[in-house]
């Protein structure tokens, strides 16, 4: 006898797990579920363990196998299988299904490792609202080749941020087994950063019981990070029909497994509950079934671009615009009680790269914190702490760093509010500086604007020096969805509007994000000029050498907002003029420019000259006289624009 | 050597490519010693002190709050104070001084600051011995603005390349000059808008008049004799089959008013203006003729509201009362046709209507049916085709009666030897 001192609740919660995963393989096998699902069948218990045994105010973030940390976290179980079977009742209106659940503190998302820091910072806002609270996140043993994991546990140890990891080891990665492609110990890896770790077995569900609760306990009593290996075995596949594992060995499994020991040593208890179980499950579906979809005006409404036609004169500022940037920081830090900040080299008096952190840390000591070069866990803990209520600003080093925290931008912040139907909003602002013209070369030069607007539900803000950055802070601060702000290198010593070129006015209008228009004093402009950045400033003192060459009257217009182009107020310009062209910093394939030279004339009646100016398509060089060839300089635009429209 | 250290600008920053003197800590002149501090210059990360590796005397070349780039020489300590300048050539002062001639005053329409041209431009103007001095007030003078002065290229209809009416010579010896009111000003870019287009056309024809308006004036109070608002009431009506004619051209659609809202247009000293008879197409002649009186009051008084003035259809403008035998109406604004109403010839018995239409929202045929049924409509007052209503009405010479009037003439109102109102047929005032 095994199994007798069990508490049969647990044995319950466990069969109504299973049952679950079994029906979700019944009903994919009829063609009632859409996509995949990936099944915990025979590691239930590390599930109720660790899961199970939280508070109410902890949280949960869980991967591709989540469905049993969901159960015994939420006791939700309809609303899982009305989400797996596509309803609008489901827990995520069916939007999520398997892979992507979120129920009062339960998230999950089907990236492996991306989760990681995202519940570390999730438990950092937890530890900073001091409210006791503490947080799982489950992994596999697959994710323990994901970098991201690692940038995470030397942060939460460094942190102490009180975070249990709980990577439950079932030897294979999708289908390929452990021995394969993973090097070393896996406690190990905890180890070398300081983590106190545990270890547990589902085969033995009283003692991982036990030991699961020591760990919680540690988490919580000592606010430190723990990790916990959970050996399990995976009786199914990974998802479906993908097991090329040896029969004999699932056997062994089979033949392991507390459940499967629990129905023959106590046949009468197993029939009961799994009879009451599969009803229950059975009547369920049977309801949830004829329930309607969410339809997709609920899902998705499309936004209404408008863009102020008022305009009123711009005045200079004179600071420069780092200064600017960094006063509105200290004004704000001190006093916004959800404002966190995160950045490499941040701490005073280094106070960043580019000193936009100057003294931040001797404001806040509480809420600024210096990260190891780790970028995805940068953005990633921007990412929970959003989720948690914050208000995170997240400062990339150099843009070109920016590439290593794509999956925190794509996967996680763009999509969270989206996958879980629109029950969480991560307001994220990541800020970093972009451009060239500094000699800094290949890997830190590159202008990348273009990777980051093609990022849909994610705002990209490119500031210019021609009106106060803290316009564009202060609408951001409004934000309930992620920011991507882009700072121009050379922007940061320059004063605001320090230079007016004669015979232009220089407006602004009112747009959340304005936009900045330098139109002729008196005459009829007959060549619209649209530039953004770092590129706008250099335009502008070329306006009037653009005339005098080439005999075109110039107007230009400077977004702020690049990820969605003020469409009609270039419009209006060019119906004026006929002629557009477009200034980006980065190379013009697939760029900026050739989204708005497409909208443009997407929407003009009138024939339309257009043109791109940008970045010769190869890395930018240190050595400065190609550097300046390589990027769009003063002769190159004028002589461009001399050769295309006359 | 007087001088014995220069003070220029250090590098301090890769992103500065200029630093700002935000302290000079001496006066100029003063005497200094190694290591006192002479300037405070400030980064964009920092500030910086510049500090004397020389004892001597202090002389600026800077001013405080300015900036100065990279290597710029700032300042000089000299041997002695009498080498020391007494002001510097980079002063504000001398700067504003410098700065003056090509300072903009940019009020409204009127530009006085420096013009500036274009090398294709300036190639032109000295082609042809043009004096630059033509083109004051000019912001931008391109190769463009040149061939207009020229007369080589016409301004493109409805853009015109400059604000400014320099081209056309103004000789003040033998011209007075009249500013253009604001109100002339707006009726200009209304009209503008589709006749610059040049797709416009205008059509006209001729309404057989006699008799008309002795059935027209039984329904009239106030206008009689007046085609105005039975022209209205009938329009209102017709424009339900034309919708085209009550609706406008935009970038890439047309544009159809639901309402039929008709305009006219009054002018008494007062400037022009268009204003409304609402939903013409449902008023009778009365109540159109009771609308023209109360706007007409209105316009007088000054206390027309914007609800008179705005979502205008079609338009109608009367100069019957100017003596005009037919002219060319144009469009208005947010319009695709305007109907004119030139005077009755009383010796032909007839008027000419005219409509000018846009061709961009409709086309002749369109256009000449209207017209035509308009015509007919018009035409269908005469008294001939109304034998009931004419038939009291007799000669008081010969009892002739008006419904025996073959000659389709009609009868002459006339003051009878006793002084009495009466009829008299043109046979008899002819003396036959």
């Amino acid at each position: 006898m095994v199994v007798q001192n069990l508490n049969h609740r647990l044995i319950k919660l466990a069969l109504t797990i299973r049952t679950v995963e079994e029906k979700f393989l019944s009903l994919f096998s009829e063609g009632k579920l859409n996509g995949t699902v990936h099944t915990c069948v025979g590691q239930e218990f590390s599930a109720l363990a660790f899961a199970g045994q939280l508070q109410k105010k902890d949280f949960v973030f869980s991967n591709h196998r989540c469905h049993g940390h969901y159960i015994a976290f939420t006791g939700d179980t309809r609303g899982l299988l009305a989400e797996l079977l596509g309803k609008a009742s489901g827990t995520c209106g069916g939007i999520g299904s398997s892979q992507h659940l979120c129920n009062n503190n339960f998230f999950s998302n089907g990236i492996q490792g991306g989760i990681v820091p995202v519940a570390a910072g999730y438990a950092l806002g937890n530890k900073l609202k001091k409210n006791g609270a503490i947080g799982i996140v489950y992994i596999g043993d697959g994710t323990l080749g994901e970098g991201a994991l690692y940038e995470t546990m030397n942060i939460i140890s460094k942190w102490e941020i009180p975070l249990l990891i709980v990577c439950e080891n079932n030897f294979y990665a999708q289908s390929t087994p452990q021995s394969v492609n993973l090097a070393g110990d896996i406690r190990a890896r905890a180890t070398a950063f300081g983590i106190q770790t545990f270890k547990g077995h589902t085969s033995a569900p009283e003692q991982l019981m036990d030991d699961a609760a020591i760990a919680i306990d540690y988490v919580r009593r000592q606010s430190k990070p723990a990790f916990f290996l959970v050996e399990t075995f995976r009786i199914n596949p990974h998802s479906k029909g993908d097991d090329d594992r040896d029969a004999a060995e699932i056997q062994s499994y089979r033949d392991r497994d507390y459940l499967t020991i629990f129905s023959k040593e106590q046949p009468a208890y197993y029939t009961r509950y799994a009879t009451t179980i599969q009803k229950e499950v059975d009547d369920m579906v049977a309801h949830i079934v004829t329930e309607p979809e969410l339809p997709l005006e609920a899902y998705y409404e499309p936004s209404i671009q408008t863009n102020s036609n008022t305009w009123k004169p711009l005045q200079p500022v004179n600071k420069r615009q780092v200064e600017l940037i960094n006063h509105f920081f200290k004004d704000s830090i001190a006093v916004i009680d959800e404002m966190v900040f995160l950045g490499e080299d941040i701490l005073s008096p280094y106070g960043g790269a580019f000193k936009v952190a100057k003294d931040l840390s001797v404001i806040a000591p509480e809420k600024v914190f210096a990260t190891p070069i780790s970028e995805a866990a940068i953005v990633g803990i921007s990412n929970g702490l959003a989720l948690n209520g914050f208000k995170p600003f997240a400062e990339i080093m150099f843009g070109d760093f920016i590439t290593l925290a794509f999956d925190q931008l794509i996967n996680h912040a763009s999509k969270f509010h989206h996958i879980f139907n629109k029950k969480v909003t991560c307001p994220v602002v990541v800020r970093t500086p972009m451009g060239g013209r500094r000699g800094y070369g290949p890997t830190h030069s590159q202008t990348l604007d273009k990777f980051l607007v093609g990022i849909d539900n994610i705002k990209t803000i490119a500031l210019n020096t021609f009106f106060d950055p803290v316009i564009v802070y202060q609408q951001i601060l409004k934000e309930r969805h992620p920011v991507i702000v882009i700072e121009n290198k050379t922007d940061y010593g320059k004063k605001i509007l320090q230079h007016k070129e004669a015979n232009f006015v220089y407006e602004i209008n009112d747009d959340d994000y304005p936009v900045v228009k330098v139109r002729p004093a008196a005459a009829v402009p007959t060549l619209t000029i649209v530039a953004y950045g770092g590129m706008a400033n250099l335009v502008n003192d070329l306006l009037r050498s653009i005339f005098v060459h080439t005999d075109l009257i110039p107007e230009l217009i400077v977004p702020a907002m690049i990820s969605q182009l003020p469409v009609a107020t270039i419009l209006q310009s060019v119906k004026v003029t006929g002629k557009l062209v477009v200034i980006e910093e980065g190379s013009s394939f697939a760029g900026i420019g050739a989204e708005l030279i497409a909208q443009v004339v997407e929407r003009a009646t009138e024939k339309i000259i257009t043109k791109r100016i940008a970045a010769m398509p190869v890395p930018i060089p240190s050595v400065q006289s190609l550097e300046l060839a390589v990027l769009p300089g003063a002769e190159r635009i004028i002589e461009a624009i001399k050769i295309h429209f006359l | 050597m007087p001088v014995l250290q220069q003070i220029t600008i250090p590098l301090l920053s890769v992103n500065d490519t200029s630093l700002t003197v935000v302290a000079i800590l001496f006066t100029q002149g003063a005497a200094i010693i190694k290591d006192d501090i002479l300037l405070v210059l400030e980064t964009s990360k920092t500030t910086y002190d510049v500090v004397a590796e020389v004892d001597g005397f202090i002389g600026y070349t800077c001013d405080e709050n300015e900036d100065y780039a990279i290597n710029e020489i700032v300042g000089c300590i000299y041997s002695d104070s009498t080498e020391v300048p007494v002001e510097h050539s980079k002063s504000k002062k001398n700067k504003q001084l410098a700065a003056k001639p090509t300072t903009l005053g940019n009020t409204g329409n009127t530009f006085t600051g420096e013009t500036v041209f274009s090398e294709a431009a300036i190639a032109l103007i000295e082609a042809n011995s043009i004096s630059k001095e033509s083109f004051i007030g000019v912001d931008f003078v391109s190769k463009t603005i040149v061939e207009e002065m020229l007369g080589i290229k016409k301004q493109p209809a409805g853009k015109l390349t400059t604000g400014i009416s320099l081209l056309i010579p103004v000789d003040t010896t033998k011209v007075v000059v009249e500013k253009i009111s604001s109100n002339k000003k707006r009726e200009i870019a209304f009209l503008s808008t589709v006749q610059s287009t040049g797709l416009t056309s205008t059509i006209h024809t001729q309404v057989a008049t006699a008799g008309i308006f002795v059935h027209i004036n039984t329904t009239l109070t106030y206008l009689k004799n007046s085609l105005l608002p039975v022209i209205i009431y009938e329009t209102g009506r017709l424009l339900l089959k034309y919708p085209l004619l009550n609706g406008y051209f935009t970038d890439d659609a047309i544009a159809l008013y639901k309402e039929v809202n008709i305009g006219f247009a009054i002018d008494i000293d007062k400037g022009l203006k268009v204003v409304k008879i609402p939903s013409a197409s449902t008023q009778s002649v009365t109540q159109i003729e009771e609308g023209i009186m109360l706007l007409s009051n209105k316009y007088m008084d000054d206390s027309l509201l914007l609800d008179d003035l705005t979502d205008i259809g079609f338009t109608i403008t009367d100069l019957s009362a100017e003596g005009v035998s037919f002219f060319k109406p144009l469009v208005n604004n947010m319009n695709s046709a305007i109907l004119g109403i030139s005077a009755i010839d009383e010796k032909l018995q007839r008027c000419t209507l005219s409509l000018t239409f846009d061709h961009r929202v409709t086309e002749g045929k369109t256009a000449a049916g209207f017209l035509q049924e308009l015509k007919l409509r018009l035409q269908s007052y005469q008294s001939k085709y109304h034998p009931n209503l004419n038939q009291n009405i007799a000669c008081f010479k010969c009892f002739k009666q008006l419904k025996d009037d073959l000659a389709d003439v009609g009868f002459s109102k006339c003051i009878t030897p006793k002084g009495e109102e009466a009829y008299i047929c043109q046979s008899c005032f002819k003396g036959f």
